[in-house]
């Protein structure tokens, strides 16, 4: 069993992250099923989006609602795919599966995950935990002094959640949710552009890529409204060449020598900053929450004391959204505010903030005590789903 | 003599100003809509799937297919777990022991709300007088009256 192989499976809301942990690096995979236009044969799955040549007006149907596992066909038929060998080509067979699910995850949806596993794909041993986790003990691990301390703010798709972890495990009265996400952000400019330039609402896909692109964290949201007003060079300003899936297949921002001759443009001015603001104050769009810097003090709060110093002091943001440049900045801009002088602050944005949590994954299964912790064939086929009462020794 | 009457006051009383109910129900839906996974309907929604055409692909690309058989053997595991996001709200709201689902939620905020003028996105200072929503100039107030402004009344 030891010398079996073991598969991490990220599974996000937009994205699954999965690879063996014997892997480099995860293979990012949409976790969803889309319909194009121009293709009407066929419905693309994951990764066969690549094979997509014109993917304007892309439908999505996508497994995740609000954040949690619903739509159970959808992801069985993604996660039949990503384990062909038309993609990933992992055989869950007699694998041993780290899988992760979103906090407070409902117990409908971790006995349905686990039932697939094992009864669908035959897996040998299964564990299921958050992904925040992950990144928690990859954290550590990257440091190598097992500071196992940390607040993880999880920037996702469908919302961010900040945990506080003190020595590995995570402290559940002071998780904290803001339902705002990747998700949000792109509907909200998808609605922006629509009105203010040019009908996108059919455009998910590609409104999506276009706030990757152009969009950023404002330092001083004041000073760079007045800087989209202004006139001349200081203005900021981005132009932005859209896609028309015939020469142009990704979008791109125009440079001041690209030659345009009938390609389509948009010009982007306080759009790009004031759509990632939304995390920041949800409240601008209506979204009756704090934002990111209150909500992790509003956490804290739940932390001992002598925590504090610590934690803050060990700050990690993953995800999707932590991508925006300038947000580290922000972040300790807005939490410096609001913590005492003498606190200490430090707030690290990895490289990869996508697949940062799948990397702890790989050395999750390194663990000595790894197997301790899952539920193996054996005890599944002995006790069903109620072997996964084991989970919350470990939790 | 028969109207002496102004017509600014005449016009001011023509003009419909939405409730307090229905502002709210807009601002609700406004919401909802950042929810969504798509704003179009399905492309392939007037297709017809019919059995007897045959099937133009190689095996490799429909693993949906492929898995139509076994698919009957577990209908029964999903009709279990198959629950939308309202019922598993539903029940998670029976669990009372906190922390839970519902007191993760981060607080409303502390801070007075910004605004942004829903036209061009700056800051902005002024509200409509009959839908509420935000400008900043006069001129963002006509381009609203002119395009947005009650045009799809809730």
């Amino acid at each position: 069993m030891v010398n079996s192989k073991t598969c991490i499976i990220d599974n996000g809301a937009y994205t699954a992250k999965v690879g063996l942990s014997t892997d480099e690096a995860p293979r990012v995979i949409p976790n969803c099923v889309m319909k194009a236009k121009s293709e009407r044969r066929r419905a693309f799955i994951g990764d066969q989006l690549k094979d997509l040549k014109d993917a304007s007006g892309l439908f999505y149907l996508l497994p995740f609602q609000k954040g949690y596992l619903v739509n159970w066909d959808i992801q069985k038929t993604v996660w039949d795919h990503i384990f062909s060998p038309d993609s990933s080509g992992i055989n869950l067979n007699d694998a041993n599966v780290i899988i992760t699910e979103p906090p407070f995850n409902f117990s409908t949806i971790q006995e349905g995950m686990m039932e697939i596993f094992f009864e669908e794909y035959e897996v040998e041993s299964y564990i299921r935990l958050s992904a925040s986790k992950l990144a928690a003990i990859h954290y550590a691990n990257e440091r190598e002094n097992q500071v196992s301390s940390c607040i993880v703010i999880d920037m996702g798709y469908s919302f961010i959640h900040i945990i506080p972890f003190i020595k590995g495990k995570y402290i559940k009265k002071a998780i904290k949710r803001i339902e705002v996400g990747g998700k949000v952000l792109t509907n909200y400019f998808k609605e922006v552009i629509s009105y203010r330039h040019l009908n996108m609402m059919d455009e998910s896909y590609v409104a999506n890529q276009i706030k990757e692109d152009v969009c950023f964290v404002s330092e001083n949201l004041h000073e760079d409204m007045k800087n989209a007003q202004k006139k001349g060079k200081d203005r900021i300003f981005t132009e932005y060449i859209l896609p028309d899936f015939s020469n142009v297949k990704r979008g791109y921002i125009r440079k001041p020598e690209d030659v345009i001759t009938d390609q389509q443009t948009v010009k982007f001015t306080n759009e790009c900053f004031t759509i990632p603001e939304i995390i920041f104050h949800p409240s601008d769009v209506g979204i009756k929450q704090m934002g990111v810097a209150p909500t992790l003090l509003e956490s804290l709060k739940s932390c001992e004391e002598y925590t504090h110093p610590v934690l803050l002091s060990n700050i990690i943001v993953i995800g999707g959204c932590a991508k925006f440049k300038g947000m580290k900045e922000r972040l300790f801009k807005e939490i410096r505010c609001l913590i005492p002088n003498d606190l200490p602050l430090n707030i690290t944005i990895p490289e990869d903030p996508i697949s940062y949590a799948w990397q702890g994954g790989k050395e999750f299964s390194n663990f000595p005590n790894y197997f301790e912790m899952t539920v193996t064939k054996a005890e599944y086929e002995e006790s069903g789903v109620q072997a996964a009462n084991k989970f919350e020794l470990f939790e | 003599m028969t109207s002496r009457e102004s017509h600014r006051i005449k016009d001011a009383e023509k003009k419909r100003v939405l409730d307090e109910a229905a502002r709210r129900r807009r601002a609700r839906k406004a919401v909802e809509a950042l929810e969504q996974d798509n704003f179009h309907d399905d492309p392939h929604a007037d297709l017809v799937m019919s059995k007897k055409v045959p099937k133009f692909q190689d095996s490799s690309e429909g693993p949906t297919r492929a898995k139509k058989a076994k698919k009957k053997n577990n209908e029964f595991i999903r009709a279990k777990y198959r629950k939308n996001l309202g019922q598993l709200l539903e029940e998670a709201k029976m669990l009372t022991e906190e922390p839970n689902y519902f007191s993760a939620q981060a607080p409303a905020p502390t801070e007075p709300e910004r605004h942004f003028c829903a036209v061009c996105g700056n800051f902005s200072n002024y509200t409509c007088t009959s839908c509420g929503t935000r400008f900043c100039c006069l001129r963002c107030l006509k381009t609203h009256q002119d395009t947005r402004c009650l045009k799809w009344t809730a």
